[in-house]
């Protein structure tokens, strides 16, 4: 199915690129291909980590072809392992038209149809290029090894955006709708467990996003709010009856200030979770859940070449609950500590100003929410953990 | 900022001990670590106004057509030239590393080109004489050369906030 629409998609490129008039026909072709190295003293992390794994890679390969200065056409294919949950099945990460309907000097609107990135806090949309992020794990918020990951990265649907400039403030926006599409089979293993086996289809119905951003003095400072709404849909055989809706919705506010070596970064993402199971159309189970998080991030470039970083994280599961007492008093055997994840994190990083870069950074870290049961099967574990990772990259 | 050229030349006859080589490799480092950037156009872009807001809107591949029309083909030096940093900071009022993130936002999100990267100075000027809708920087060094934007002083002066 993707191969299928990857390729009608580099047909249509190629039939663009032979018909336009070849002075106005711009394109160009990037990717990049990064190997990492995880360690981690306990628990597992993106792989056999507590053995040292090199079970995480990411690559991509993208083509723009700009026909006129208001219509763009871009695509980019890419695979990426971390453990459990990805797998390194190729996937179209996005293809999409991007038709300007408006553009003067300090204005612009667009808008943008086929699969598309969703614009949720700063790393979101291209939250898979290291050469993109500023450490080799996304700070919690963006649930690099969560299950929400599928939900928000990209899907097709249309885009609108627009930017325009109020004095020293450059305001920008982007609104998104994506229509139903299925959940992959190596996410969903993550998603949903079903006793005995039952088998089941998990889909995503209709999504919305919107982001608003001021950009302030060229970007020195950076304000956004931005907020996703999406719901899963569970189904089994009729036989069995059991069905499910899981709705998500994801409000981040972002600030980031830049200066000429120090940049300082702090989000807070809010996550609402109402989860309705019901057997032959009875209600069989309601919960209600708002998870939240946070971080607080410096990054100090030594040099062009040379960049440390230090990272405070938080997330919790349940923000009324925030240390877990509550559920550890009504679950006896549960550990309050699997409920939140304090991470401190320091990191040192090289690029060569062109192709290459490599990443290393270390992680202390009190409580196990960002564990994947999968990955560590059993009812206990390490409360206090740390995790060490190294990542090389290249860039074209 | 402009460089006056009789500057680097006093600086040069200053440490008479050292070896006319080492000097004259003095001399260069010091001309070329004080060098301002001038932007050049291609000559058909040569009426245009550019004022700092446009020249950022343009560096940060926002905009994609001229005002007349054509599309702008944005030429740059690599990320840590010396030259790239000095004309970021001064005439865009952007660090190097923000129009870095902000080119490959577009280019792996697939809503916009990222600039071409030339690798001297000379290339650029080439390249951006010869493609149309073309803007770029080379270093102020004082010899006339015809497709650089008319009266340099006054834009750079207008861009200063």
């Amino acid at each position: 199915m993707m191969r299928q629409q990857a390729f009608s998609l580099s047909t249509v490129l190629a039939t663009l690129v032979a018909c336009a008039p070849a002075l106005a026909v711009e394109y160009q072709v990037h990717g990049y291909a990064a190997q990492g190295f995880v360690y981690s003293d306990d628990n597992n992390f993106f792989g056999e980590s507590s053995d040292g794994s090199f079970n995480y890679y990411e690559a991509g390969l993208n083509a723009s072809v700009q026909v006129r200065p208001n219509l763009l056409f871009s695509a980019q294919a890419a695979i990426r392992d971390a453990g459990i949950s990805d797998d390194g099945t190729l996937r179209l990460d996005y293809a999409l038209a991007d038709y300007r309907l408006l553009e003067n000097l300090d204005s612009s609107v667009g808008l943008r149809v086929g699969k598309v990135k969703n614009a949720t806090g700063f790393y979101n949309e291209t939250r898979d290029v290291i050469f993109t992020r500023p450490s080799i794990l996304l700070p919690s918020v963006y649930a690099d090894n969560q299950n929400q990951r599928s939900l928000v990265f990209t899907g097709p649907g249309a885009q609108v955006y627009g930017r325009k400039m109020l004095g020293r403030h450059e305001l920008s926006a982007t609104g998104t709708a994506s229509i139903e599409r299925n959940v992959r089979k190596s996410d969903e293993r993550l998603l949903v467990r079903l006793a005995g086996g039952i088998p089941f289809d998990l889909r995503i119905k209709d999504s919305w996003n919107a982001q608003i951003m001021d950009s302030l003095n060229g970007g020195a400072w950076q304000l956004a709010v931005s907020h996703f709404f999406g719901t899963f849909t569970l189904s089994t055989p009729e036989t069995i009856g059991l069905a499910g809706e899981f709705d998500v919705s994801i409000s981040t506010v972002s600030i980031r200030y830049n200066a000429e070596k120090l940049t300082l970064t702090t989000e807070y993402a809010l996550n609402p979770n109402r989860n309705v199971v019901t057997l032959n159309g009875a209600r069989l189970l309601e919960t209600h859940i708002v998870a939240d998080g946070a971080y607080l991030q410096g990054e100090y470039r030594i040099n062009p070449r040379w960049r440390a970083m230090a990272r405070y994280d938080a997330s919790f599961i349940d923000r009324r609950d925030r240390n877990g007492r509550e559920f550890a008093a009504a679950n006896p055997t549960a550990d309050r500590k699997s409920r939140m994840s304090r991470d401190f994190m320091l990191g040192l990083s090289w690029n060569d100003g062109e192709h290459w870069g490599v990443w290393g950074e270390a992680h202390w870290i009190d409580g196990t929410r960002i564990l994947q049961a999968l990955e560590n099967p059993g009812p206990s574990h390490a409360d206090r953990w740390s995790l060490f990772m190294l990542m090389a990259g290249y860039r074209l | 900022m402009r460089v006056d050229p009789q500057k680097p030349r006093e600086r040069r006859a200053a440490p008479r001990a050292i070896g006319l080589l080492a000097l004259l490799s003095l001399w260069l480092s010091a001309f070329a670590s004080a060098q301002s950037a001038e932007i050049i156009v291609n000559p058909a872009q040569q009426n245009i106004s550019l004022n700092r807001n446009l020249l950022r809107a343009i560096f940060t591949m926002q905009l994609r057509a001229w005002p007349n029309g054509p599309p702008i083909r944005v030429f740059v030096l690599p990320d840590n030239h010396p030259l790239s940093d000095r004309f970021y900071r001064e005439n865009l009022g952007i660090y190097s590393y923000m129009l870095r993130a902000a080119w490959d936002r577009m280019v792996f999100t697939g809503t916009g080109l990222a600039p071409t990267v030339v690798q001297t100075e000379e290339e650029m000027r080439e390249r951006v004489r010869s493609t149309p809708g073309a803007i770029g920087y080379i270093g102020t060094t004082g010899d006339a050369y015809s497709p650089r934007f008319p009266e340099p002083r006054a834009i750079l002066t207008g861009m200063r906030q």
